[in-house]
């Protein structure tokens, strides 16, 4: 079963598919947990602050030594009641907040909750505004997925590799920084943005500067799969079977690693999606290589996606037409491909101000595969198996 | 000498006295035991420095003469196994007083009837030490606590074994009267079948007793499966398997030239104990089974360096013969005072926490006594062979014997040096785990919540004591080895005249050579050595002191999380689990679960509980269920067929012997 | 067949220049500096009111507020502040921006040269946290300087801190600090750990980092990029790029 369309969804259905990963104090649960018991058995913590995961966040391993019999991932020690605290504030100023919910997936974020915030108010939105937020996303895609990819080499002591793959992310992020003025993309896709340098000339700027990272990707995995150590440490890792991931709702590059072809661009193609080639990417061993190979075909699609994308921009059109904005209560749902999958916003609006915002982030939806492709693995298995999944605790603390 | 002969018929007769003795106040027997055991100390230090001692002779049942005697070679044992009786009975005497009357005297009878084997000078003598010793010892196991039917189960399979044993002595024992024509210290040179049926069942019939790899059920089971008395497993794992090494010696110091496979087969059993002895010693859960399984791994070593011993002897290369005999020697030694600190302080451990179960241990021990604690460091390193204790010393006497496989002539014989060489070395590494798991787990690890064992001199001062011995065993082994001359030449002398020159050129001032141009090992210098660079330390500490910012104590880093949380403790069992998942194949490691319903099934709301365990087994049990199950086949068959119980049919058994011994009289007579 | 090093050998050296030189735009975009008000600037009460987390007051911009969301550059300000901005003085009573900067004495300066680093998130959104991993990357490389990360307060003498505290994240945070060997030096990177950032007034957040920890040098930015953590480290550690 997949999760249902979005105007179906409740709001506290959107809270979480197992909704013991909300509320409570801190050692909270993301994943539901079994108890197991046997000889020599003992819980082995990890976190909440360690140099391997750079975020705050505990991993109780349960262990009779060497393997994993159950990893209970645990959140809310950045907790920081983002969404619970947007009500009363003006759209604006909470679209501020929405984007550093999860820095590195800021884009996602934000145009998830615009679109949910401008369907609930009814507004109709500038087509080059939709161009803008894809752009931004895709450039933000292409660096997840390039720095997964350096984590997991940082993982297999891929040494130059990783080193040669965390410049590339750093070009990217320098490339956002000079399209949209922020590395980040923070504010970049509110109007009003930062530095915004969309005009032509910075339109052909930035596909003259995108063309070489792309180009430099395509060598590096080259030399990636060159490298039987790497491949051989991420095959078979971590696997998740195709019918737990469909149950339990996994999204993104974890879906489609087990062979799910389930992709929020192409499903109800909006613009700028439905003018443009977007290639699904899908792999079918649903193991932390499969997941890796989507990823490396989506940077391939998403580098596409840029170029189709700068070729064709369509007309500028002035914000003026904006409606006056309704009296009455609405209510929107926004749905974005973010960088690890499905991202769902649901925001209420009265006068312009937000009433209520739930969400469904793609971590949330993947923390309890996570758990459930470790176990049985090994401890040295964590780190490529938590790299492969692109999970933020930020995302679920919100 | 007569006053010595005296001494030695006193000891062995004391240690015989204490039995009665216990009988009635089982401290008392243990305080005799201990009292005899120091004289046939004195006795055996004699024969080793002095010479053969001879006690009284008198006419044996079938006309040998019989009598008491030590000579070096029956010195050596008689002093090893002296050296833990002593320490153990005066930690038996504190030991616990709840114990019954009749662990006391299987006690003494066990300790008696070995020294009654040691020094018994006619091979029949022997015999009756030996079977007194398999049963006195079954006794003491009996008294072990715990659930009556797996005590009867672990002691049954001991006697089953011991008494397999005995028969293979006895075999032996026959096969030399046969040749000799008599139960005295005979040699037998004559090479042939009749020799080489002996060796075999000595072979046999000692590695039974020394419970070496295949045999090794013989060892552990008893004292691993059943919470045996630790005074009980400390003379079982130290003496008795040291009595098995003694009877090869003295068979094969019996017989004439040995051929070139009976090293071989020696030197793989050998090598195939080191082995599984180790790995099964990583893997033990046990307080009392992990030093048992490290038994196993001791007398292999004891194997190897005899094994290599015979191969030379065969090759004739006669100092590395020597050399290896020096490594077999030192390394029983080494492993039965090692062995007996273990065993005691398994018990001194069992007191503070109950339990022999190593996971239920870690951490429920208190430091407490500072002399046992140093005993048992010191023991538990040498076992581990740590420089410069006994047991490192004897460990490289065995490594450097087997590197000189390459002496060896024929390829086969250097290619089974190299590979017991590297299933030595692995074991070697392997039981390095075992002894960090048994040191780590049991006493340096000891957090607030523990418990201080029982405060008692009684024990903690045997357990001080002998690790002294252990340290002085290792520091002074130059000049122990000097003592052990007299050993080798009983073993070399009787077939063959002894090079006594190159015997002494082994020890060497203050190192050991391994063969003129070969090894060299100077264990006092070693810690001279550390004593220097802590000299070093101590002085740049005293006059360079650089800052006087106070020392400041803060708690374990876990990662953020509170330190110390109950449950989040490293448990014994996950320190070797890595073990048990690469040595799946020889271990059979499987995983069992209690649950079948697998978590995806259950779905998100409704967490399932479940177990799992990480089982080893060992592939000899499942040989020998295999034969218990044939045997019990066997069984089935004789009692439907040929024993049905009907007295018609008995009857006609009987009448069908009559008839058969008629018929043969009448045809020898004819 | 190409290879891991004629890969890297095409790519030549991307490593900065920085603190030789001062770090260029491609290191520090517009939005690594704090707003300044223009020649042209307008009145500033609109400023004040348009802000959204009141970092703009009758005295100028607070950089320990500033999350850069660039709405009063519609107010006449511009991105104009100094690249190297970090700040001793607690949060909301920072004077003027860089106006401490090397005026104390750098707190690591007895320790030599190297420096080991460690990175303790108390509530961040991952961007400072991946801002300060890129410090190791071949860009800015900070091992050509002593500069190390380490996986154990144990063997750090730096913590860097990312994040508004939450109040999950005192004790662990505590603890790390605790577990450091003397000396030490905490450095906060990011608007959060100055003074909520984004989140400021949320529940269960603490307003400063240096509520809970001894700060020695904040630095502000949403978030701060590279070059700027490097400058704070490096003024701890007094070797602070110097002007010629």
């Amino acid at each position: 079963m997949l999760l249902p369309e979005p105007s179906e969804v409740l709001p506290e259905e959107l809270a979480g598919l197992w909704r013991g990963q909300f509320g409570g104090p801190a050692p909270r649960p993301l994943a539901p947990r079994e108890t197991v018991e046997g000889y020599g058995t003992f819980t082995f913590p990890y976190g909440p602050i360690s140099m391997g995961v750079p975020e705050s966040g505990r991993f109780d391993v349960v262990t009779y030594g060497e393997r994993i019999l159950e990893l209970a991932p645990l959140g809310g020690y950045k907790q920081r009641s983002v969404l619970a605290a947007l009500a009363g504030t003006p759209v604006e100023d909470a679209a501020l907040r929405i984007e550093r919910i999860a820095g590195n997936f800021s884009a996602a974020h934000v145009a998830a909750f615009l679109a949910a915030a401008e369907s609930a108010r009814g507004l109709r939105v500038p087509v080059v505004e939709l161009w803008t937020r894809a752009l931004a996303q895709e450039l933000q895609r292409i660096y997840n997925h390039i720095h997964v990819l350096a984590r997991i080499a940082e993982a297999a002591s891929q040494n130059v590799g990783q080193a040669q793959t965390h410049a590339l992310a750093e070009e990217i992020l320098r490339l956002q920084a000079r399209a949209f003025g922020h590395r980040w993309l923070f504010g970049a896709l509110l109007p009003g943005g930062p530095a915004r340098n969309l005009d032509r000339a910075g339109r052909h700027a930035l596909s003259e500067a995108v063309r070489t990272p792309a180009r430099e990707f395509d060598d590096l995995w080259e030399l990636y799969l060159d490298s039987r150590v790497f491949v051989d440490r991420i095959q078979g890792t971590c696997p998740v079977p195709r019918e737990v991931a469909v149950r339990w709702g996994a999204v993104g590059p974890t879906l489609r690693a087990c062979g799910v072809p389930w992709d929020d661009r192409l499903r109800v193609p909006e613009a700028p999606y439905n003018d443009l080639f977007v290639a699904l990417a899908r792999e079918h061993d649903g193991d932390a290589l499969a997941r890796l190979l989507v990823r490396v075909q989506e940077v391939r699609a998403s580098f596409l996606l840029i170029e189709q994308m700068l070729d064709r921009w369509p007309a500028d059109v002035s914000l003026s037409e904006a409606p006056s904005p309704p009296v009455r209560p609405g209510r929107g749902v926004g749905r974005v491909e973010g960088p690890s999958g499905d991202l769902v916003y649901d925001v209420s609006v009265a006068h312009d101000r937000i009433v209520s915002v739930a969400a469904r982030t793609p971590s949330q939806a993947n923390w309890p595969v996570f758990a459930f492709g470790m176990r049985g693995a090994v401890f040295t298995d964590f780190h490529f198996a938590f790299e492969s999944f692109g999970l933020v605790f930020a995302e679920t603390d919100r | 000498m007569e006053l010595w002969g005296g001494i030695l018929t006193a000891a062995v007769a004391g240690l015989f006295l204490a039995a009665p003795l216990a009988a009635w106040r089982p401290k008392l027997g243990y305080g005799t035991s201990a009292a005899a055991a120091v004289l046939l100390l004195a006795a055996s230090v004699e024969t080793l420095v002095g010479g053969t001692i001879h006690g009284p002779v008198w006419s044996g049942p079938l006309g040998d003469p019989e009598g008491l005697t030590l000579n070096g070679l029956s010195g050596f044992f008689a002093f090893a196994a002296s050296l833990v009786w002593v320490a153990t009975s005066i930690y038996s005497i504190a030991y616990d007083e709840r114990r019954p009357s009749l662990l006391a005297v299987c006690f003494a009878l066990t300790l008696g009837s070995i020294a009654l084997l040691v020094s018994s000078s006619s091979l029949l003598l022997f015999l009756i030490g030996w079977e007194t010793m398999t049963v006195a010892s079954y006794g003491m196991i009996l008294q072990a606590r715990g659930r009556r039917d797996r005590v009867f189960s672990a002691a049954f399979v001991f006697l089953a074994f011991g008494e397999a044993s005995t028969l293979f002595v006895v075999l032996a024992v026959a096969g030399l009267r046969l040749g000799t024509g008599t139960f005295a210290e005979v040699p037998y040179l004559v090479p042939g079948t009749l020799s080489t049926l002996v060796f075999v069942a000595a072979l046999l019939g000692f590695a039974l007793k020394m419970g070496v790899a295949p045999f090794h059920m013989s060892e552990w089971l008893p004292i691993a499966h059943s919470s045996a008395p630790s005074n009980a497993s400390a003379v079982l794992s130290s003496t008795l398997t040291l009595a098995g090494a003694y009877g090869l010696f003295r068979v094969l110091s019996l017989l004439g030239y040995p051929p070139l496979w009976w090293g071989a087969v020696t030197l793989g059993i050998g090598a195939v104990s080191v082995l599984l002895g180790s790995l099964f010693a990583a893997v033990s859960e046990h307080t009392k089974g992990l030093p048992a399984y490290s038994t196993i791994e001791n007398n292999g070593l004891v194997l190897v360096a005899l094994g290599v011993a015979l191969l030379a002897r065969a090759e004739g290369l006669t100092e590395l013969y020597v050399f290896a005999l020096f490594a077999a020697f030192y390394q029983a030694l080494a492993h039965a005072v090692a062995k007996t600190v273990l065993f005691l302080s398994a018990g001194w451990t069992e007191h503070a926490t109950g339990t022999f179960d190593l996971t239920s241990v870690a951490g429920g021990v208190k430091r407490g006594d500072r002399a046992a604690f140093a005993g048992t460091v010191a023991a538990t390193l040498s076992l581990a062979a740590a420089p410069p204790l006994a047991g490192f010393v004897s460990e490289w006497m065995v490594l450097e014997s087997l590197f000189q496989s390459y002496q060896f002539v024929p390829a086969w014989v250097q290619f089974l040096g190299l590979i017991s060489g590297a299933a030595v070395a692995l074991g070697a590494g392997l039981i390095v785990i075992a002894m960090v798991k048994f040191l780590g787990f049991t006493l340096l690890w000891s957090p607030a919540s523990s418990a201080a064992p029982r405060r008692s001199r009684g024990l903690a001062l045997p357990i001080g004591a002998v690790g002294a011995v252990v340290l002085g065993l290792g520091v002074g082994a130059p000049w122990v080895l000097r003592f052990l001359a007299p050993t080798v030449s009983a073993f070399v002398g009787s077939p063959a005249a002894a090079p006594v020159g190159q015997l002494l050129a082994v020890p060497t001032g203050w190192s050991i050579l391994s063969g003129s141009p070969f090894g060299i090992l100077s264990p006092p210098m070693i810690p001279i050595t550390i004593g220097l660079g802590a000299l070093v330390g101590l002085g740049y500490y005293l006059l360079g002191r650089p800052s006087s910012r106070p020392a400041r104590r803060a708690a374990v880093w876990m990662a953020g999380s509170p330190a110390g949380q109950p449950g989040e403790l490293y448990t014994s069992f996950g320190y070797s689990t890595g073990l048990r998942i690469m040595m799946a194949t020889i271990l059979g490691t499987r995983e069992i679960r209690s649950s079948a319903g697998s978590v995806s099934e259950a779905g998100l709301a409704t967490p399932v509980p479940y177990s799992v365990d990480l089982e080893v087994l060992d592939i000899f049990k499942l040989f020998y269920d295999d034969l218990v199950r044939a045997g019990e086949g066997l069984a089935a068959l004789l009692k439907h067929w040929i024993m049905p119980g009907r007295l018609g049919r008995y009857l006609a058994y009987i009448l069908i012997v009559v008839v058969a011994v008629v018929i043969y009289v009448a045809a020898a007579a004819g | 067949m190409p290879s891991w090093i004629e890969q890297a050998a095409h790519r030549g050296i991307l490593t900065s220049r920085y603190p030789r030189e001062r770090g260029s735009d491609a290191e520090v975009p517009p939005t690594g500096r704090a707003p300044v008000p223009s020649a042209s600037a307008g009145p500033t009460g609109a400023a004040i009111a348009g802000c959204p987390v009141g970092a703009i007051g009758p005295e100028g911009v607070e950089p320990g507020r500033c999350i850069r969301c660039a709405r009063c550059l519609a107010h006449g300000y511009r991105f104009g502040g100094p690249v190297e901005a970090s700040f001793r003085a607690p949060p909301g009573r920072a004077g003027p921006e860089g106006a401490d900067v090397g005026d104390e004495p750098a707190p690591l300066a007895p320790l030599g040269r190297s420096l080991h680093l460690f990175l303790v998130d108390v509530g961040s959104c991952n961007a400072c946290n991946l801002e300060v991993l890129a410090l190791a990357n071949p860009f800015y490389d900070v091992s050509r300087l002593g500069l190390f990360f380490t996986n154990s307060p144990r063997h750090a003498d730096v913590l860097l801190v990312v994040g508004v505290p939450t109040d999950a994240m005192v004790e662990p945070a505590r603890r790390a600090y605790d577990a450091m060997p003397f000396p030490k030096a905490v450095v906060a990177v990011g608007v959060c750990p100055c003074s909520g950032g984004a989140f400021r007034g949320n529940p269960g957040l603490r307003p400063s980092l240096g509520d809970i920890l001894p700060v020695d040098r904040f630095v502000p930015g949403c978030p701060p990029t590279p070059v700027q953590i490097l400058d704070a480290v490096l003024r701890v550690a007094g070797r602070a790029r110097r002007e010629e």
